[in-house]
């Protein structure tokens, strides 16, 4: 082989030019990401509004997990429940209980965290459906389901944190140091307009089973006004769901995973379980600590207190349907600790040495319905209903222990203790009766009103200094 | 430089351009010095100012020193073959201002010799009588005999013979004896010896010759890798190291990074992880990214990769590897510089005889630096004070008995009793650690004609780690083929193979088994009575401690309940032809591939065997890797010369690189029983496989000129587009300008004996950085579903903010340095000032969570680096007893001047905080300032404190001085980034001996230790360090008054990170200590069998002086990111002696 000549070397240069060329294709250097979809070309046809609809659905895991600050908010804040062992950095997860947050707590920063991705995802939604080439029915639908969500999450988070930043489309990190904590007053309204706008445009069936339908924004618009102390505009749209649902007969049932969206059901968190698809963790978190027998681990969140165990009243079954009075363990020994049995699912897989279960999460059920409705309307008439279903006597009989619950707003409070148990409301409750201070300082919490709002977290206060922090943190 | 042929006072240089053939044929022709032509070396002298006469007084002195001294009075330069002068006779004179011919005629009067005057050089040159006549040498052969010898006139066994331009070549035997037949008398003979600068002589009519070879260490002809080429050391204009392997030959490593550590100045080698085949964490000159990676760009013979595991080149095969540290050097990498380039070139054979090398080496590896914990005894008192105290601040009183606590509070009943059943316990470290052994064999082949040249080699290592199981071989194979087809063809190919098997525990930081194995509970048996590993054990006396909330994770629960493999394997091809257009006028292309393939399997028994701190189900899971990165490079370059004195060197180059990744995973869960560990015989729990690309495209152009070998400017710049940034800042341009004035080669400078080089630099350039994601630029979005009802549905979520501007990080940096060689090359030292900044910083920065994200990429901030390098070489003794030192030290600041787009600081937590601010050091730790242990109440009282803060808690710092303790008073406590690094070689050699030492100290950095929130803080019943059995215990057993009292609630900042977790990370460990014999030649001569022989033995990381308190001051958890200095637990780097026999046949 002999390249002496420029002929010889013509294949060469001929071959440099070939890679020249390979080279100098535009699309070279333009690699779109092959296990990734990308935001590019998203947002267009109905399908792609399907998916992203279904994952602003899928943030209701984070915001509801037996981890979230619904549970601890809800139930640890509150004198319903507690934890003992846990795992990891203790203190700062006790300190929610004990009233010890500071603001650099990486739990509530988690939470705050968690609330504003679940926003974003029902705000790129929103703002990018109008300008779809897409049907208007399936707009509006889309835009109220969106909507229905938003107000739920920020009426979550303004509950938590009080007034926060108000962001309604999506931002860019320039755009959002513009932003500050908006009032209370501010988020509420737009949480009304939200929860307005799906009332007038929702349909009256969800398209799918799990999704918002109207007597979800009702439901949850009626529970918004009773919390913003407006009884009369809760009246109103409380009653328009009035005997639309229907109490389960077993109170039991509510949990059972073949009675999930039941006809007491009006907006629920749907799980399926087993591997790969989305499972439901209340049940192995809420089991004791590291128990090995009951679950395969054991997450020791949210264990019963014992007032929240004498709560409830002799021959009420739904103390036996809420709450374990222990567990046996490996040797046999039966170790005594109360913890919720609502969400108990035995034929769970255990996949990671956690139970995938398959219990749905019941956001918002007919029973609540009815005692905001007694709250509403003073009316004990929807209390009873309530109490009829677990044969208890009624407020107002004589056998109804009037001794201890005597006015209707005590005896609306014990009932919904009691029947919504461990369902993350406890502590809302109590705030908005305005009854928080008095029944958790007389259950030895060191709370003061101050405390009654989370820290706004360190982080967030350090980045963006127009970020004011609660006062007492 | 006696024996040689050379010509005194005049600078090497490239002869062949200076003086016309013509000339040189005359002189041939006429002066019958056939010597001359040996040679690289130059004629160019400037002797305008100096005198014509000559003033002469000695006695009996040899002619060499009276031909220094003319010529230190005239300039003129001699030319002569320094063995002749051997034979001179001494000179008696005495004259005064007489003319050089003069001078001259009484030198040479009563010598064989004869001079003559041509230009401005004396040739001297044998008197006519003593030859034969021009005819006898002009067209003749000869037979000659020859000796190689080195420096210090030791025989140099195995030197290559080779008569130029003809495959006829030989060896030197033992004794350094050559012998060549019938060799034409005008041939050229080239004689090479590896480590020693090639020689070329003209035979001409001798028929002995005595060969001196130098070592090419530290000679001014060394030639170092460039990007894209190769340049003489002097002719160098940037700030480069270079490192001729054959000095690191007897030193264990598996990485060729880890035998630089601690040498070259400037280059911070980390080796954070003491696992086989664990890589080293490299930083060129400081942080320069906060996001983006801070791995340097490796170009392995020419191919570049990013993020490429070293591991799989064997540094047996390595001949040099080459560190381009400032911008002006780095440039011409473009977009992947700015992290610096190690440029690594693997060994091709030298021309001559086939060479056969053998090396084997036996290691032994043990952990000599162990952790102190507690003993049983200790850690019971420490369990029962934690339970107590805690106890106590909840209203109880310290004797109460179990049955009136809560369980928390309960104490086994033994430890209250009889806690001395308990003996000193388990050590822990002691059933993790052991002694491991390695051996690694080498074997080479090499050798060629000038046509073509060969290596073939082959390696194997088997080392056990010092973690019980752990595990690492790794086979290499190698072909390095170049061929010259033609005159002005040539072709090669470098084809290196590698696979690894790695079995590896323990480097895995806070979940892995030597950050648990310290927190283990000293209390327990290595195994229970039923010959299980932990305390799980239902059927286990040892069962009843479940509820006492005691640790333990047993080391074998992974070590020998997880069996895992982790199999690489690695093919690098290079194949290249180059094409000599015309004179000078080079055309190369190349195609290069490196294709990877990695395999992971995983299989955890069914409940580990109790030993875990929960009882898991059997799962395992297979991985796979694919890699390919292709590239082909196209150079053109073009070296000639205007006129005599400008000499030019120019390259133009285009690239295309492309790399695709790909992974795979599946897990099974489900498995009936541990028999079986492929995933068959489980249930698929879990699967995925995704793939990544990148591409980048590139133009790049170099200028080198020098103007008389004295003035040297390069001029360089480079294109890039790259597939990773944003649509509107694809490409880049990075220029360079460098220049360099070899001041020794200025006439002024010609006569100072004393200085053989002094050199002053400056370079000025722009580099990039890429290391991000390959998709950072997009919004990428992945799947997130929901359920409706029944089925499920898909859900696609955001997950990250898209940036259409992201583009690379700019690095702009200037460099100033000195180059300077005294006293016969006894004194070398090079000097290096930079400042250097990096531009549009590449910042995941944290951004407001109301965006939905918690970080974006963006181009925001600004960054600075300057620094001091200097290395220093001296030859302390130069005679049979060698004595060499060198050492080094390097001197980095690193400030942030911009971030993000207000300036927020960064925080990370992880186990501890770091802050980066404007104006201080990237990743400050940032925390609490503990400052002792409250003793009593009042002084608790007099000074603010937390809320149910009592006596033995620490004192916290009120920094803002605001009355309250806060998170605003967390302050600075510490950066892991080392006031100054320096290294310290004594090479001793004598005879056959070699002993050398080197010292390694990095000074003035902290490590977060974040094992410390178990081992110094009580948390969880974990061990503790025994330094904490000094906590305090009561006013009047205050302990050291630093370590506050253990609780299992604290109510206060114990927990928090505080400065009670950062420790002084200042160093100074013994690296190294080697020494190796060789035989010498006469030795080996009568055995017969060995060309060379020598043997040896090494001690690597003899000891630490360091006052850390975990395993190594040099661990890190992390490789990258704002947590570099932090360690949770990493693997010890162990002690490891070596011995090793190499040798030639």
């Amino acid at each position: 082989m002999k390249f002496r000549n420029i002929k010889g070397f013509f294949p060469i240069v001929y071959f440099f030019f070939i890679i020249v060329n390979v080279g100098c294709t535009k699309d070279f250097l333009n690699r779109n990401p092959e296990s990734n979809m990308s935001t590019g070309n998203f947002y267009k046809s109905k399908e792609d509004f399907v998916l992203a609809l279904n994952a602003a659905y899928s943030q209701l895991y984070t915001i509801y997990d037996p981890l979230s600050a619904m549970s601890f908010c809800g139930e640890q804040m509150s004198d319903n429940a507690t934890i003992y062992n846990i795992a990891g950095n203790q203190s700062e997860q006790t300190a929610f209980k004990d009233y010890s947050l500071m603001a650099n707590n990486s739990v509530v920063y988690r939470f705050w965290q968690e609330a504003y991705k679940a926003i974003f995802q029902t705000n790129i939604v929103i703002s990018n459906i109008q300008a779809a080439d897409l049907d208007e029915s399936f707009k509006m639908q889309a835009e109220s389901e969106m909507k229905f969500l938003r107000a739920l999450f920020y009426f979550n988070t303004v509950r938590m944190f009080g007034g926060v930043p108000l962001v309604t489309t999506p931002v860019t990190e320039l755009e959002s140091y513009g932003y500050g904590r908006a009032s209370e007053e501010d988020v509420y309204k737009q949480i009304v307009s939200d929860l307005v706008f799906a009332e007038e445009n929702i349909q009256e069936d969800a398209p799918a089973v799990g999704r918002a339908t109207k007597g979800a924004v009702d439901a949850l618009l009626g529970k918004v006004y009773l919390t913003l102390g407006d009884k009369q505009n809760a009246t109103t749209y409380l009653m328009r769901i009035y005997n639309t649902y229907s109490l389960l007969s077993n109170y039991k049932s509510l949990w059972d995973v073949s009675y999930k969206n039941s006809s007491e059901s009006i907006f629920e968190i749907q799980y399926l379980g087993g591997a790969s698809v989305p499972s439901s963790r209340y049940w192995p978190i809420f089991a004791p600590f590291e128990n090995l027998t009951i679950v395969a681990n054991g997450g020791g969140m949210n264990q019963v207190t014992e007032t929240l165990w004498n709560e409830f009243e002799p021959n009420d079954v739904r103390k036996d349907a809420s709450i374990f009075q222990g567990y046996t363990n490996r040797v046999g020994k039966f170790i005594e600790i109360k913890f919720p049995k609502k969400w108990v699912d035995s034929t769970a897989q255990v996949i990671n040495e956690e139970e995938a279960c398959s219990n749905n999460f019941i956001v918002l059920r007919y029973a609540d319905v009815l005692l905001m409705l007694a709250e509403s309307t003073g009316d004990a008439k929807y209390l009873n209903e309530v109490r009829a279903r677990v044969s208890l006597p009624l407020y107002g009989s004589a056998s109804y222990p009037s001794q201890k619950y005597g006015t209707l707003e005590l005896a609306i409070e014990h009932e919904r203790r009691v029947e919504l148990a461990l369902e993350f409301h406890r502590w809302f409750d109590l705030k908005r009766t305005g009854r928080a201070i008095a029944v958790l300082q007389a259950n030895g919490k060191n709370v003061t009103n101050d405390k009654l709002l989370l820290p706004i977290p360190q982080v967030v206060v350090d980045q963006n200094s127009i970020i004011t922090q609660n006062p007492g943190y | 430089m006696n024996n040689n042929i050379c010509c005194k006072g005049i600078h090497h240089a490239n002869y062949k351009h200076r003086i016309p053939s013509i000339i040189l044929s005359k002189i041939l022709l006429t002066m019958k010095l056939t010597v001359l032509l040996t040679v690289f070396t130059c004629l160019q002298i400037k002797a305008s100012v100096y005198s014509q006469q000559v003033s002469l007084s000695v006695k009996k002195a040899p002619l060499e020193k009276i031909i220094k001294e003319i010529r230190k009075q005239t300039g003129y330069a001699f030319f002569y073959d320094a063995a002749y002068l051997q034979n001179a006779e001494p000179v008696s004179l005495d004259v005064r201002k007489v003319s050089l011919s003069e001078a001259l005629t009484k030198v040479f009067e009563r010598q064989k010799f004869t001079w003559e005057v041509m230009d401005k050089t004396i040739v001297i040159k044998p008197s006519m009588k003593e030859n034969k006549g021009v005819a006898d040498f002009v067209q003749s052969t000869t037979d000659i005999k020859g000796k190689v010898v080195n420096e210090r006139g030791e025989p140099l066994p195995g030197a290559t013979i080779n008569i130029k331009g003809t495959t006829i070549s030989t060896a030197a035997d033992g004794n350094g004896d050559f012998f060549l037949k019938a060799v034409d008398s005008q041939a050229t003979i080239v004689i090479s010896h590896t480590g020693f600068k090639t020689q070329e002589i003209v035979v001409g009519n001798r028929k002995e010759l005595n060969i001196h070879l130098f070592y090419a260490q530290r000679d001014l002809d060394e030639v170092v890798v460039v990007g894209y080429g190769t340049q003489k050391k002097t002719d160098v204009t940037g700030a480069i190291s270079s490192v001729n392997f054959e000095e690191q030959r007897d030193r264990p490593y598996t990485n060729a990074l880890q035998s630089i550590q601690a040498t070259v100045p400037g280059v911070n080698i980390t080796q954070t992880q003491g696992a086989p085949g664990a890589s080293p964490n490299v930083r060129i000159r400081g942080i320069s990214s906060i996001t983006a990676g801070t791995n340097p760009l490796y170009v392995i013979d020419g191919i570049p990769m990013e993020s490429f595991d070293l591991n799989s080149i064997n540094p047996q095969d390595i001949k040099s590897l080459d560190i381009l540290k400032d911008a002006s050097a780095s440039a011409i990498y473009g977009s992947r510089g700015a992290n610096g380039v190690v440029l690594i070139t693997t060994r091709l054979g030298a021309i001559g005889k086939t060479k056969v090398q053998v090396g084997y080496e036996h290691g032994v590896q043990s952990v000599k630096r162990r952790v102190k914990l507690m003993n049983a005894q200790e850690f019971i008192k420490y369990y029962i004070d934690a339970r107590n105290n805690a106890w106590i601040a909840n209203a109880g009183n310290a004797d109460d008995p179990n049955s009136v606590r809560e369980s928390k509070y309960r104490i086994p009943e033994e430890f209250l009793n009889d806690p001395q059943q308990f003996g000193q316990g388990t050590d822990w470290q002691d059933v993790l650690f052991r002694t491991a052994q390695s051996d690694n064999l080498q074997l080479s082949l090499s050798g060629g004609n000038d046509k073509t040249q060969f290596l073939v080699s082959g390696s194997y290592l088997n080392q056990d780690g010092v973690v019980d199981n752990n595990n690492y071989k790794r086979l290499t194979f190698r072909t390095n083929l170049r061929h010259k087809i033609s005159e002005k063809i040539t072709t090669g190919i470098n084809l290196n193979i590698s696979a690894i098997y790695d079995r590896s525990y323990g480097t895995g930081g806070k979940e892995d088994v030597v950050s648990l194995a310290l927190q283990n509970d000293p209390v327990f048996p290595v195994y229970n009575e039923n010959g299980n590993y932990g305390f799980r054990d239902p059927q286990s006396v040892w069962y009843k401690y479940t509820q006492y909330d005691l640790q333990l994770w047993h080391p074998y629960a992974i070590t020998r309940e997880i069996d895992r493999l982790q199999k690489n394997f690695n093919t690098m091809a290079t194949a290249y032809l180059e094409y000599e257009i015309i004179q000078g006028l080079k055309f190369r292309t190349s195609i290069n591939a490196n294709l990877y393939n990695g395999r992971y399997n995983d299989f955890r028994n069914a409940g580990q065997n109790y030993g875990w701190s929960a009882i898991q189900p059997a799962e395992g899971s297979t991985n796979s890797r694919f890699n390919l990165n292709w590239l082909s490079e196209n150079t053109l370059s073009y070296k000639f010369n205007i006129g005599n004195d400008n000499n030019l060197d120019l390259i133009a180059g285009y690239t295309v690189q492309e790399e695709r990744n790909e992974y795979s995973q599946v897990i099974s869960g489900d498995f009936p029983n541990d028999l079986v560990h492929t995933l068959n015989a489980g249930k698929v729990i879990s699967g995925t496989s995704t793939a990544y690309e990148w591409a980048l495209l590139s133009y790049f152009g170099r200028v080198n000129y020098n103007y008389k070998q004295k003035y040297f400017l390069t001029g360089s710049i480079r294109r890039d587009g790259s597939s990773r940034f944003g649509m509107n800042n694809k490409w880049g341009y990075f220029p360079s300008i460098a220049g360099s004035w070899l001041i020794s080669n200025e006439d002024f400078l010609q006569n100072r004996d004393w200085i053989q080089q002094l050199k002053l630099r400056a370079s000025y350039g722009v580099t990039g950085n890429n290391q991000i994601d390959n998709y950072g630029a997009i919004s990428l979005m992945s799947n997130r579903n929901y359920v409706n009802g029944s089925t499920l549905a898909n859900g696609v979520i955001v997950n990250t903010m898209t940036n259409p501007d992201l583009r690379w990080e700019k690095s702009e940096q200037l460099n100033v340095g000195l180059d300077m060689l005294f006293f016969d090359q006894r004194i070398g030292l090079t000097l290096d000032l930079y400042n250097s900044v990096t531009k549009d910083l590449l910042l995941g920065i944290p951004v407001p969570d109301i965006t939905g994200f918690a970080t974006q990429l963006s181009n925001i901030g600004k960054m600075r680096n300057r620094g001091i390098e200097v290395a220093l070489t001296t030859k302390n003794l130069t005679n049979n007893l060698k004595w060499t030192t060198d050492f080094n030290i390097a001197v980095n600041r690193n400030k942030v001047l911009e971030l993000g787009s207000n300036g927020d600081p960064i925080y990370t937590n992880d186990y501890g905080t770091t802050k980066t601010e404007i104006g201080r050091p990237i990743a400050n730790y940032y925390g609490y300032v503990f400052n002792g242990v409250y003793n009593t109440q009042e002084q608790i009282e007099s000074s603010p404190h937390t809320a149910n803060t009592t006596p033995g808690d620490p004192i916290v710092v009120d920094i803002n001085k605001d009355g309250v303790i806060n998170e605003n008073d967390r302050t600075i406590i510490g950066n892991y980034q080392p006031d100054f690094t320096a290294g310290l070689t004594n090479t001793f050699s004598y005879k056959g001996f070699e002993f050398s030492f080197m010292l390694q100290g990095v000074f003035g950095n902290e490590i977060l230790n974040q094992e410390a929130r178990f081992t110094k803080i009580y948390n969880g019943s974990r061990n503790a360090y025994s330094s904490v059995n000094n906590y305090w215990k009561s006013p009047e057993n205050p302990g050291d008054g630093k370590i506050f009292k253990p609780s299992i609630a604290y109510s206060g900042l114990q927990q928090q990170f505080s400065n009670y977790w950062v420790e002084d990370g200042t160093f100074v460990r013994i690296k190294n200590i080697s020494l190796s014999y060789a035989p010498s030649a006469a030795f080996l001569d009568k055995v017969r069998f060995f060309k060379d022989l020598r043997v040896y033995v090494n001690v690597e990381n003899l000891h630490v002086f360091s006052n850390y308190s975990g395993f190594d001051p040099e661990n890190s958890s992390y490789s990258t990111g704002l947590m570099l200095g932090a360690d949770y637990g990493s693997y010890p780097i162990p002690r490891n002696i070596t011995f090793g026999i190499k040798t030639s046949l």
